[in-house]
């Protein structure tokens, strides 16, 4: 967790959005989209997880404490997770650190979730558009 | 509710106490340290009479008192870069996360037998051992002798 990637400035990437994948669907779907080279918002980065049962609220706060201003997860649809019900561990998580952001002030748009099956690439492209806008009308974060 | 082993065994020392005459509570006083505590749960799986118990709801505050290396501490020190202002409540815990709970504790249900402190595996939990002093009072007190 400690390990600091510096990634280059792309344009129109004055926000950071991270995108934690599950490898079983939504980064399948993210490979369909590059394939049909459809372009995703410059602002999103991608990370791969083996099932986003693997996301722990600590991942998605220290993405948001260490520069990101949104965090959102991708995986598959409820009830066809690759490992049963990891995409479910997903969601209550999500559902945790959005009451924390809410408890300290913070808005809880900034992490969202997001399920898609692995043929559904126009789905994983409108979800990393949506994540761009809500997250492109927030004001940046702000860190002490 | 028995007296514990522990309680027994000091009875039997006490020449001025009445043996097995008490039905009260005597053992451990449980002292918890919430800031030290991990959310695992085990107390409450350990305890006898159901008084330590993993709650619904989950105070953050907790996470800003936690040492700095441990995972809740991590969370912590995470949340109180982008914090815009102290959380005030706690919040709920949604079902499947299970290690940010905070323990609720009932003093009135506990009967002092210790067994969360045994189990704890970072010391969250402290059970201080009753005075002699304070079970001679509470000998006498049961058999109707002012309490000196």
């Amino acid at each position: 967790m400690e390990e600091r990637i510096e990634l280059p400035e792309a344009e129109g990437a004055e926000r950071k959005i991270v995108g934690f994948f599950c490898r079983e669907c939504a980064y399948a779907a993210a490979d369909a989209t590059g394939n049909a080279r459809v372009s995703l918002p410059p602002t999103i980065r991608s990370v791969l997880v083996p099932c986003t049962g693997r996301v722990s609220p600590l991942h998605l706060l220290k993405a948001l404490a260490d520069g990101a201003d949104g965090v959102y997860i991708a995986g598959c649809l409820v009830g066809q997770c690759h490992y049963r019900e990891g995409n479910l561990y997903a969601l209550d998580r999500i559902e945790f650190a959005r009451a924390l952001l809410e408890s300290v002030g913070v808005e809880p748009e900034r992490v969202q979730m997001f399920t898609m099956s692995a043929a559904d690439s126009p789905k994983f492209v409108e979800a990393a558009r949506k994540m761009h806008e809500t997250i492109s009308n927030l004001p940046p974060l702000e860190r002490k | 509710m028995p007296l514990t082993a522990r309680g027994e065994a000091i009875f039997d020392r006490l020449p001025a106490a009445a043996p097995r005459a008490s039905t009260g509570s005597i053992g451990c006083e449980i002292v918890r340290h919430e800031e030290l505590c991990i959310g695992c749960a085990r107390c409450a799986s350990a305890c006898p009479t159901g008084a330590t118990r993993a709650g619904g709801l989950f105070d953050p505050m907790q996470l800003f008192a936690a040492p700095p290396d441990s995972r809740r501490g991590a969370l912590g020190s995470a949340l109180r870069k982008i914090a815009r202002h102290q959380p005030s409540q706690p919040i709920e815990v949604p079902a499947r996360v299970s290690s940010f709970r905070s323990i609720v504790y009932d003093a009135e249900e506990c009967i002092g037998c210790g067994a969360c402190a045994r189990i704890c595996p970072t010391g969250a939990v402290e059970a201080l051992p009753v005075s002699a002093e304070e079970i001679a009072a509470d000998a006498r007190a049961r058999r109707g002798e002012a309490v000196a």
